[in-house]
């Protein structure tokens, strides 16, 4: 396991499991949006709409999960001064926003048809938003420091420190708040029914699939980059 | 102190006072920050009438009244106390009488309340038509579509 | 040690007031935000006077910010901060007690200043007094929290907007709770004690957390 810490050995595992990934998340990705919207029966009180939840409760747990793989990373970077870490925790950040995007719009467009609102400062969508502004304040600070050591330093203490958002996400239901309650991880089972939890569940690993796809690509890619400026820059001075 | 006591020093200190902190916080948390009242906390906080938030409760059954050119008007309750809204708007499609609702607005009086956007809240249970039939007929299901009529957004879904 | 961080805080202190003091410019800023809220609004004292407590809490949050990327900046520049850096006092306290300076020279003007702003917002008494009591408890709070910015960014040319964009979302539970202990203050549905005492929870977290981040970040970046 430790042998794919080193980043070569890492691009060849990546080049061996992409394949295998990428059909895997298109697989799941076909069948699970197949029982959501063809087989899973409507909602007794919101009919239709209800299947939006196929996408946007995904997408909500990879964004939480995609800061707590993060703020892992961050660990990595700060403790043991892994590169890998370094650039795991940099191809993560644009996935994360990306995935709290969808979340963010699909919740929405569930929010006008049920609610009545696009939009309102309810206690549970005002911190996915606040998750949705760190993400892109972290992006940010990856773009402007240059040096990549330092920026990876600089990234892994505002993760770490933002990392007391995420049990305010999750318990942000409990406060009254308008968004519904925790139907699926909870005491005494899930609340919603069986034959509508399956797709859910199904959905939900084709997403965590499409996460670790993209982010051994979006890697892959980041150690491609840093070895064209570590030549680039060698070739610079060889030129000198 | 050596500089390793003193460092542990600062570090439990730091975290004496970041105990204190959120202690303090889940104190006074427990003493209802919401974003919406029930019906029964108004009257147990003593609500003065003229102030401005969010309540809410279930639309009581049979309650809710619509004469054209009049406001609408319906009774919030939480099985405890009522509020009676009046609202002029369009409402929601999942407004129905017992399913949950979040009204914006005044307070007029102790229990009446002049809403300026009414908001349905909808529960976590998510089940089929079907069950949700089968339920009412034992007269388990609490909530919804029961006395109204058929809901108007709602189509059959596959098997 | 006692006598080197009192040393360092009176030095910052003569400092802020040579450069001829962020805290005046921090005072002037949040005038000019007053002055041109009523014309934003348009001429209507009561949706003013319901409005004012929020408008000045985003006032002191914008003033406190905008002059705190200089925090560490400065010292980098001379060469001061490698010396704050390795010296035998702890970086956590060092970055504590220059936060505790800024403080008192740009958010402590603002607090003493809030209730004579606020009578130009057509805020009642009672409700000038609660906005000053929470503005004394949250600028502390946010000028820490800005410490974390201001470190992640000490290396960087222009790192003010940047800073603003970091810091901002964690100010929100301290824009949330102090804005609502003002207006609760000014007759809502709870008591004033239940969000004030939330701020204060969240000002003392932010009080005994943030410079431990910021010297961390300190650290590792100026490395």
């Amino acid at each position: 396991m430790l042998k794919y810490a080193n980043p070569t050995n890492f691009l060849t595992l990546a080049a061996k499991l992409l394949p295998w990934l990428g059909a895997a998340t298109a697989a799941l990705f076909a069948f699970g949006l197949y029982l959501g919207f063809f087989v899973a029966p409507a909602d007794a009180v919101q009919g239709e709409i209800f299947r939006i939840m196929y996408i946007h409760v995904p997408a909500a747990w990879l964004a939480m999960l995609g800061y707590v793989a993060m703020a892992g990373s961050a660990l990595g970077t700060l403790v043991w001064r892994h590169p890998l870490a370094d650039v795991a925790q940099k191809a993560a950040a644009p996935l994360g926003a990306a995935f709290t995007f969808v979340c963010l719009v699909t919740g929405s467009l569930w929010g006008k048809p049920t609610w009545g609102t696009w939009w309102v400062w309810d206690p549970r969508l005002t911190s996915v938003l606040v998750l949705f502004i760190m993400y892109l304040g972290l992006i940010a600070l990856w773009q402007t420091i240059e040096d990549p050591g330092r920026a990876a330093r600089a990234a892994a203490i505002l993760t770490l420190v933002g990392i007391v958002n995420i049990p305010i996400i999750k318990f942000s239901v409990d406060w009254n708040s308008l968004h519904q309650g925790e139907s699926v991880f909870r005491a005494g089972g899930s609340t919603i029914y069986p034959t509508m939890l399956w797709p859910l569940l199904v959905m939900a690993v084709a997403f965590t699939l499409l996460f670790v796809t993209l982010l051994i690509m979006s890697m892959r890619n980041e150690i491609l980059r840093r070895r064209v400026r570590r030549l680039s820059l060698l070739a610079a001075d060889l030129a000198r | 102190m050596t500089r390793k006591g003193r460092r542990l020093a600062l570090i439990g200190s730091a975290v004496g006072l970041m105990a204190l902190a959120v202690g303090l916080i889940l104190f006074a948390l427990k003493d209802n920050i919401v974003f919406f009242y029930a019906p029964a906390e108004l009257a147990e906080k003593g609500v003065q009438p003229g102030t401005r938030l969010r309540i809410g409760g279930l639309v009581k059954q049979g309650t809710v009244e619509r004469a054209p050119g009049k406001p609408i008007s319906f009774t919030v309750t939480d099985n405890v106390k009522d509020v009676a809204v009046t609202y002029d708007g369009l409402l929601p499609d999942l407004f129905r009488e017992g399913q949950g609702v979040v009204v914006e607005g005044v307070l007029e009086t102790k229990d009446t309340f002049r809403a300026d956007s009414v908001l349905a809240k909808h529960d976590e249970t998510y089940m089929p038509r079907e069950v949700a039939d089968a339920l009412k007929k034992q007269g388990l299901w609490r909530g919804g579509t029961a006395q109204n009529g058929p809901p108007t957004t709602q189509s059959q879904g596959s098997p | 040690m006692r006598g080197a961080l009192a040393a360092l805080f009176w030095r910052e202190i003569a400092i802020a007031r040579r450069i001829g003091g962020a805290g005046a410019l921090g005072l002037v800023f949040f005038l000019i935000l007053v002055t041109i809220a009523p014309f934003a609004v348009g001429p209507d004292l009561a949706l003013l006077a319901r409005i004012g407590p929020a408008l000045m809490w985003i006032g002191a949050l914008l003033a406190t910010l905008l002059g705190l990327d200089r925090l560490f900046q400065a010292d980098q520049e001379d060469g001061s901060l490698d010396v704050l850096i390795t010296c035998d006092v702890p970086l956590e306290l060092v970055v504590a007690t220059k936060c505790l300076a800024h403080w008192a020279m740009t958010g402590l003007p603002l607090v003493i200043a809030s209730p004579l702003l606020g009578l130009m917002l057509a805020i009642d008494g009672v409700t000038l007094a609660a906005v000053a009591l929470t503005l004394l408890v949250g600028t502390p709070a946010l000028t820490f929290i800005g410490a974390i910015g201001a470190a992640l960014t000490v290396s960087l040319r222009r790192g003010g907007l940047l800073m603003a964009i970091l810091v901002l979302p964690f100010a929100v539970p301290i824009l949330i709770f102090g804005t609502s202990a003002a207006a609760a203050a000014a007759g809502g549905s709870v008591p004033f004690a239940t969000p004030f005492l939330v701020l204060c929870g969240l000002a003392l977290f932010a009080l005994a957390a943030s410079p431990f981040a910021a010297a961390a970040a300190l650290r590792e970046i100026d490395a």
